[in-house]
This record gives structure tokens, sequence and C-alpha cells, in this order.
């Protein structure tokens, strides 16, 4: 047959690429070992691609010859042999040249030149407005642990994707310069219509995986099993989210995305379904490596002082999910988009979970040491704090708070919970609901605590400071009170200032008592009709109740200036006209009896003088300061 | 009773609960029932797959479909046990010894399992690996006739191959080993810049320190059988379920290469063989205990049935294509062996690819149930106010 002839006249062609394949194989060849053909120059690489077409054509061209040839020819099964033998070799030196080029260009991103260094501050967390007057004694070990947990309550960087300008969206880079595109393709279209395409997926897989590795090493990207994660303390994992959620962008938006681009540049004449596969081979280790933390902390215990970075995680990681499902749109990557809408999922689930059980915690707080002074209570700081805090990441909560608060269905007895009433919150967002139902449930808590003190003045006097603080707080975020509503304000308002008209109430009517008219005058007496002994009584007692309220009262304390100014007003304005009255009616009978310094022992000055002593916090000396003697 | 609706949350269960009054009686009963059933569906299932017949080769112990089943079984008992715990008659009795101790320790080895399923998992990765390499085994040795030139891409492959199933099983985190062998040997040539890095074959995803075998082992402390009148109650069946568990995990990490594996025949399950429950796992657990100490002796990789059929071949498959390199003619008789020898490797490899995924998304299915029923527990006892941590 004219075939094997056919043979013989491209045989040249043939025979020279021959030449060149075996020349080139480094099992036979020392030479052939030592270098290296693309990197030695273009036309070596060229002459040696033309080769292997030329054997890739005679291969066609013999199958051809030996499948029409009926009889069993063993020239032509020899022949096809020593052509798949020389395609082997030259596969085999393909993908060494494959896997070199690879390597020469694959290194870890160079990410620090991806991040604007003017703002690439390791960013200060801005602190939300911590108390500025923080005199909690830290005797009490509990207060100083509210201490801290108040300095944890940081509002970190709110908006990342304006710090990093590159990584808001997705952004390809080039990893490797187009010469070494352009080589790679040349080699993978010959691998691939040789049939080597499975040798050339591992080969570009395990260098580009190698190179994704240091690249997350460089990013910081730990590989920290789900037991380090619970066992960690919270505030080292804080560090390690923020970490992770700008590493995490970068990864998806520029090396995941990039890689791809790579596949696609490289295996560009020969269909999508080959680059997916590269890409995923390369990239699905690391994918999930890189969201096994996420999901580690979406299934961390819920305490309270995790919400926020949880919320920062949730919001990080729902700004990613478009880009994430751009990215690994294929088939093959469903398994990578599945997981990472879970740990969404799992995150909104911890966000809600957290809230109750911050509100179950608030309600439950045991604590019975009264504070001090009827100050304010590290409770009502600490959940102040909270809710401001939590008013900032109203937009994400919006969201995610969809239900209205349990308020009595989950526990026992009705004396341990409190009411709400939701006629009269009509119209509110669940997570507005929310927010005031933890006011209620701390003013429930509150009541409670007051009940501690001995003094019921004192019991007032804190409820007064704890409202009246949470009211302050309230009108200082516009957030917050937009929230709220006036309406809810509105009852604050009146709950503490009738928590100041109970405390008076308690205090002073007895006080003034001693200052009344009643039982005073006798009536048909010659002198006057006042019973000199019965108003000594009077001024003795109502001496030694001003003395105690005072130097009792003056060690208690209103932090707010305000409304220590307007309650010593209300004082003045009940006791001083009171005394001024009494004194000037009735003085006249003292001071004609003996020793009127023992029952008129203080001016009106001295009193108005002493009442600027209550509610400082301060300690007063015994007497109080006698103007006049 | 009401039906229980396992997808029930467990919250909804406690709010009813507290407000019902419940006839003591009655309800024992029930639950001693459910305990009973408990105890014997664990029973049957695991004697199912102790039994499995081997002329059925899909269900060779560690099959791949071998450990589905076991998986789906997993989800099975786990199902019922999450029934039982949420029937229980006085839901702050999670917070009552015994419970008080077991419980966290349920939740504990919770944790550990969910490591080992994402370690199983990665493992998995490198499975799919060598299934990949010998596919291009299989392809070389298609064609038919074999020449020289399939032969030698066989043999390369296998070279990569065998030694990645070897380095992988060495898991030394230090040593690594090139994933395709260069075409030449290339150990002489240390001097010059162009030798690769030594790259794994899959990116491990596990932490430097992890140790699959530790890990399981730390998962058995304080497993203990409750005694006497612990016995009733719900201590028995988180015993009941934590050894499930634990045997779940070990034969994973048995069959699929995870990090650090030594020591794994030492791990004992003290599961006393009166509980009847407990014979079929115990048989399991001594019959796999048994391969993994040939496969320690012997040197090969994980215990996966599909894997060491793979290893076999890839040994014969192997000598065949270097007497084929050093003999040049092969007698149509050896071609005949080795052809049938790759349509088995080919059949392997077949049924890797279609039960690979299936396995690694049951896998997932477990880790998802496993956090489910320990997020539950967490809830409930945070609900009976104890383990919560304090505000102040």
């Amino acid at each position: 047959m004219e075939l094997p002839e056919n043979l013989n006249k491209d045989s040249n062609g043939y025979e020279s690429a021959e030449k060149i394949i075996l020349r080139w194989d480094s099992t036979a060849s020392e030479d052939a070992r030592e270098r290296m053909i693309f990197e030695t120059d273009r036309q070596e690489a060229d002459l040696y691609l033309q080769a292997v077409d030329e054997i890739q054509r005679s291969l066609s061209n013999v199958s051809i010859s030996t499948s029409s040839n009926a009889g069993k020819n063993a020239n032509a099964v020899d022949d096809q042999s020593k052509v798949n033998t020389t395609i082997q070799i030259a596969m085999a030196r393909l993908e060494d040249e494959f896997r070199n080029i690879l390597i020469t260009h694959s290194s870890a991103l160079e990410t620090d030149s991806l991040f604007d260094p003017s703002s690439s501050s390791i960013s200060t967390p801005s602190h939300h407005e911590l108390e500025e007057d923080d005199t909690l004694s830290n005797d009490d070990s509990s207060h100083h642990d509210l201490l801290q947990l108040q300095l944890q309550l940081q509002h970190c960087e709110s908006s990342d994707s304006s710090t990093y300008r590159s990584t808001s969206s997705i952004r390809e880079v080039d990893l490797m310069p187009s010469e070494a595109i352009c080589d790679l393709q040349a080699i993978a279209m010959r691998m691939i219509s040789s049939g080597y395409l499975r040798e050339c997926i591992q080969v570009y897989g395990s260098v580009r995986k190698s190179a994704i590795d240091s690249s997350f090493r460089k990013l910081g990207i730990e590989k920290l099993s789900i037991g380090d994660v619970q066992r960690l303390e919270w505030e080292a994992l804080e560090s390690k989210i923020r970490r992770w959620i700008r590493a995490a962008k970068v990864c998806v938006r520029i090396l995941f995305a990039s890689e791809k681009k790579l596949c696609e540049q490289i295996f560009e004449c020969v269909g999508t379904d080959i680059d997916d596969a590269c890409f995923m081979e390369t990239v699905k280790g690391p994918a999930i490596q890189l969201f096994n933390f996420a999901e580690a902390i979406s299934i961390s215990r819920r305490s309270p002082e995790k919400l926020f970075k949880i919320l920062d995680l949730h919001d990080a990681l729902m700004d990613l999910l478009p880009d994430i499902e751009a990215v690994f749109d294929s088939k093959s990557s469903d398994s990578i988009r599945v997981q990472a809408a879970e740990i969404l999922s799992r995150l909104a689930e911890a966000a809600r979970g957290i809230l109750s059980e911050f509100e179950s915690a608030v309600l439950r707080e045991p604590s019975r040491v009264p504070v001090p002074g009827g100050t304010i209570h590290p409770l009502t700081r600490y959940v102040m704090n909270y809710i401001s805090l939590i008013s900032d990441y109203k937009q994400t909560l919006i969201e995610l708070i969809i239900s209205k608060p349990s308020t009595g269905s989950r526990y026992s007895g009705d004396q341990t919970t409190p009411d709400m009433e939701f006629a009269e919150l009509e119209g509110k967002t669940p997570l507005a609901l929310h927010l005031i139902w933890i006011i209620v449930v701390l003013q429930f808590n509150l009541d409670g605590k007051s009940k501690h003190y001995r003094d019921a003045s004192l019991a007032h006097l804190f409820i007064m400071n704890n409202v009246h603080y949470i009211v302050q707080k309230v009108k200082g975020s516009p957030e917050l009170r937009e929230m709220i509503g006036d309406d809810y304000l509105r009852k604050l308002t009146g709950k503490f200032r009738q928590a100041a008209t109970s405390y008076q109430r308690a205090t002073w009517v007895s006080v003034l008592y001693c200052l009344r008219d009643e039982g005073l005058h006798v009536s048909g007496s010659f002198s006057s009709g006042v019973s000199k002994s019965a108003l000594r009584e009077r001024f003795k007692t109502f001496n030694a109740m001003f003395e105690e309220v005072h130097r009792t009262q003056a060690t208690w304390l209103i932090p707010d200036t305000q409304l220590r100014e307007e309650l010593r007003i209300s004082i003045s304005e009940k006791v001083i006209p009171a005394y001024r009255s009494f004194l000037g009616r009735f003085r006249s009978h003292i001071e004609s009896g003996r020793h009127p310094e023992n029952y008129i022992k203080y001016s009106v000055e001295d009193l108005e003088t002493a009442v600027l002593d209550f509610f400082e916090g301060y300690p007063v000396s015994q007497h109080l300061r006698k103007r006049s003697q | 009773m009401p039906a229980t609706d396992y997808q029930a949350s467990f919250l909804g269960r406690i709010s009813i609960r507290r407000n019902q009054v419940i006839a003591m009686d009655g309800n024992h009963e029930q639950e001693l029932q459910d305990l009973e059933l408990f105890s014997k569906h664990v029973s049957e299932r695991f004697a199912e797959l102790l039994s499995s017949p081997d002329d059925v080769p899909f269900d060779a112990l560690l099959s791949i479909s071998w450990l589905r089943k076991l998986l789906d079984f997993f989800l099975c008992c786990e199902a019922e046990f999450k029934g039982i715990l949420m029937m229980g008659n006085d839901p702050s009795q999670i917070s009552k010894p015994p419970l008080d101790r077991l419980i966290p320790e349920f939740l504990d080895r919770s944790v550990k399992a969910l490591d080992v399923c994402n370690a199983v998992t990665n493992g998995l990765e490198s499975v799919r690996h060598y299934q990949k390499l010998a596919e291009i085994v299989v392809s070389a040795l298609e064609q038919k006739p074999i020449g020289d030139g399939q032969s030698r891409r066989a043999k390369k492959a296998l070279t990569s191959l065998m030694s990645a199933m070897n380095v992988d099983d060495k898991e030394c985190s230090a040593a690594k080993a090139t994933e395709r062998s260069w075409s030449f040997s290339r150990r002489g040539v240390s001097s010059k810049d162009r030798v690769p890095e030594h790259f794994r074959s899959v990116s491990n995803q596990v932490a430097k320190n992890w140790s699959a075998a530790k890990q399981i082992q730390a998962m058995t402390n304080n497993l203990v059988p409750p005694r006497g009148a612990e016995g009733s109650g719900l201590a028995s069946p988180v015993y009941t379920m934590s050894v499930i568990m634990v045997f779940v995990m070990w034969a994973l990490v048995a069959a699929i290469p995870c990090q650090e594996r030594n020591g794994l025949s030492a791990i004992h399950f003290p599961a006393p063989k009166q509980l009847n429950w407990a014979q079929s796992i115990i048989g399991l657990h001594e019959k796999i205990g048994e391969e993994w100490k040939k496969k320690e002796k012997k040197g090969t990789a994980g215990l996966l049935d599909e894997m060491q059929k793979m290893e076999k071949l890839g040994n014969i498959l192997m000598d065949f294509t270097d007497s084929f390199q050093f003999h040049g003619d092969i007698t149509d008789q050896k071609a005949e062996e080795a052809a049938a020898h790759a349509a088995e490797l080919a059949e392997t490899c077949r049924r890797m690819e279609e039960g690979l995924l299936p396995l690694q998304m049951q896998i997932r299915e477990v880790f998802h149930r496993i956090v489910k029923t320990r997020t539950e527990l967490l809830n409930a006892l945070d609900q009976v106010g104890k383990s919560s941590p304090p505000l102040l």
C-alpha cells in the first residue's frame, strides 16, 4: 500500500523532529538534565514545540494507516509504538518544562503592594465612648472585671473596605509575566491534545497550591483547629478575627480571582471545563482552610461580649458573598459556596442567640452588694454601653433580629420577670423592641438591687441615679433615641423624677415635721401660747436629724452635676423657707431662755451651705460649719 | 405523649414541659421503652456492619460504601439519641448529677469529633489525588497493544502514586515528597537552584501539631459505662452515643489518611461485653484493629478498601512496567494479565469517583448534626442558668 510510503515521504520531517525530542530526553542524557529548554532561548523552545507538533501529526497519520490496514503490518505497529514512545518522551519533557516555568514564576502574592500605604494602619479601633466618670472603686473585684469588660467593648473599624482601596471588589492581578503564560499555554495545548491532560492538571495544581500556601502564610492565615478556637481567650480571638477579615478579602477578591484568571489564560484554547478543573484543583483546599476558621468562630459558645466581633465577621462575610459566588461559579465549587452560606447563617444565629443570652443575663445578674453612695451601678453602665454599641450595628441587626423578645413564656413564675406592654409599642422594629426590653429588664433588676439598701432614701436615690443615667445615654445617641422612641423616654424620665420625689419624701418629711406649727401652741397659757419645752425639743430634734442627714447624705453620690444641683435646689426650696419661717416665728422664745445656742445651732446660711455638701460622695466633718456664733 | 419530632427545637420542648403536669409513671415507662429501643437499634445496625458479606465486594469492611453506611447509621443513632434527650422528664435534669458532669464531657468530645471530621475531609482530598494519579495509569495501560511509551507513562504515574501514598502515610510534616516525580532522578543535583521546593501532594489544612490518634485517645477520656443507679436515666444513652461517636471517628481515621495516626490501634474502647449493643462495635473494633496492625507492619497506606486495592494493583502494575522496560518484549499472557489488572484499577477508580464526593458530603452532614446537637445542649444548659458566663 502507499501509505507507508507516504510515511517515508514525511520521514525527513519526522526524523528530525524525533531527533530533537530524543536529544532532550532527560532520562537519557546528562546534558538534557542540566538545562531547561524554555530557559535557554526562544528559538530552542520554538523548535521543540514544532518537533512535538510534527510527531503528533505523524501519530495521527500512523494510526490512520494502521487502522485502515487490514493486514497485520508489523512495521506499522512498530512505527506506531515508536511514535508513541517518542510522544511519551516529549510529554514527560514538556511536563518538566511546564513545572519549571510554573515554579519560576510562583511565589507568594506581593500583598504589601496591594494595600494603600496611607491608610494601612494596624487599625486602631475607635473606642466607643467609655464613661468619663469611671469612679468605680476597685475593692469589689466584680467591678474591676466589669471595667475590663467595658474596655473590651470597643467598636472596631466599621468599614474595612474604605481602608484598603484594593480589597473592596474583585481585582485580578497578573500572577505571571505574559511571556510565561504564552509558554505555558503552548505546552498545555500540546499535552492536552496528546491526551496528557491529567498530568497537566496535576502539575499545575501542585505548584500553584504551593504558591497559595505561601501567600496564606504571608497573610497570616493560621491553621487552627476548632478545639483550639474554643480554648482561646476571646480577646485573642478578636484580633484573629480582625486579621481574618482582612485576609479573606484579599484571598477572595485578589488571590483566588487572580488564580482563576490565570487558569483561564493558560487553558484558553481548550475549553472552560479544563480551566475550572485546574482552578478547583488549586484552590479548593485553601478555600476550605480559609473558611474553617470562620466556621469555628460561628459555632463557639455564646456569650455577650462576643456579639460585636461576630457581627463584624457576619458583615464581612455578607459583603464577600457575591464575590465568592462570582469566583466559585462552577458546579464543582458548589461545596465552597454552600459552606460560606452556612457559616453566614450560623453567624446570624449566633448573633440572635447572644442577644437573647444577654437579655437573660441582665435579668439574672445576681450581685447583691449595694453600690456605695447609691451611685450608678456597673451593670447599668455595662448594659447602656452595650446597647449603644448595638445601635451602632443597627444596620445589620435590624436585618438579623426578626422576632420579638420573649417576655414571659420562658420563665416559670410571674415574680421573676417584668412586664412589657407591646400594644403601646406598635410599629417598632423587633430590634427596637429588644432594646426597650433590655432597658425594662435592667430596671427590673435594679429595682431588686435597690431593696438591699437598708435606707429607703438611698434606695430611691439609687434608682434615680441609674434611671437618669439610662435617659442620658439614650439621649446621647441619636440612633438609640430614635429606636427607643420619645414615648418610652418620657416614661423613663417620669420614673427618675418620681424616684427623686420619693427620696425627698423619705428623707425630708420627718425632718420638716419638726418645723411644723401644730403641737407648739398651748392654748390659754400666759406665755403667748408656745410651749417652750416642746419648742426646744423641736429644735433639738431638727438639729440632730439634719446633722444626721447631712453626715450621711454627704457621702451619697449623684454623679450627674445637673441632677445633683437640681435635687439640692429642690431640697433647699423645701427646707430653707421652712426653717427660716420657723426661726422667724420662734427664735425669740428660745433666745429668751437659757443656752439658746444649744437649740438654735444653725443659721439659715449655715443650712444653705450644708446643703451644698449633699451628694458629693465625700464624708464631711461631723460638725456643720457654723457661721454665726 | 406527643409524637416526638426530632427536628423540633430543644428550647421549644422545655417551655412546654414546664407548664405541663406530667404523670410520672406514664412517662417513666415510655422513657424506659425508648432507651431499650435505642439500644436495640444500635445493636442491630452495628451487627449489620460487622457481618457485611464478603462476597459483596462493594460493602467490604472499610470500603467507601461501608463507610457511607457507617455514617448513615451514625446519623440514625444520633437522631434517636436526641429524641431521647428531649423526652427527659425534667429538662433541668441535664444540670444535675450525673449529667452535670457527663454532658460537658460529651460536648467536649463533640468538638473533638468536629476536628476529626475536618481532618478526614482533608484526607479525602488526598484519596482523590491518588484516584487522579491512578486514572493516568489506567489511561496509559488502556491502549492496546501496550507499547513502550504507555508503559513509561504508566510507570511514571505509578511511581508518583506509590510514593504519594507512602509519604502521606508517614505524615511527617517536615519531610515531603515531590508530587510528581521529575522524569529523571534529581537526587544528585542539589547544588542547582532549580531543585524544586518540596511540596505535598495536597495542601495540608490541619494544624502542625494536631494528631488524629491523640485526638481520639482524648475522646475516650472519662468514657466509662455508668454504674448502678446512674445506669437508669439519661446517663446510659449519653454513654452509648459517646461510644458510637468515638468508634465512628476512629474507623474514619483508620480508613483515611489523616495526620499522625501512630498509636491508633492502642486505643481501647471501654465498652463492656455485657452491653449487648456493644458487642458488634467491639467486634468491629477488633477486626479493624487487626488490619491496622498488619498495615503498620507492611507500611501500607490507610485501610480504605479501595486504597488497599489500589496499592496492591499499583505494585503489580509497577512490576509489569518494570519488566516491560527492562525486557522489552512481553508475552501475550502477561499483557492480558496486565490489562485485567488495569481494568480492576479502573473499576476501583470508578468507585472512588462515584463514592468520594457523597462520602465527603455525608461527613459534612455529620458535622452539621454534631454542631446542632451541641448548640442545643449549650442553650439548654444556659437556660438552666448554671453554665453561662456571668456578666459581671
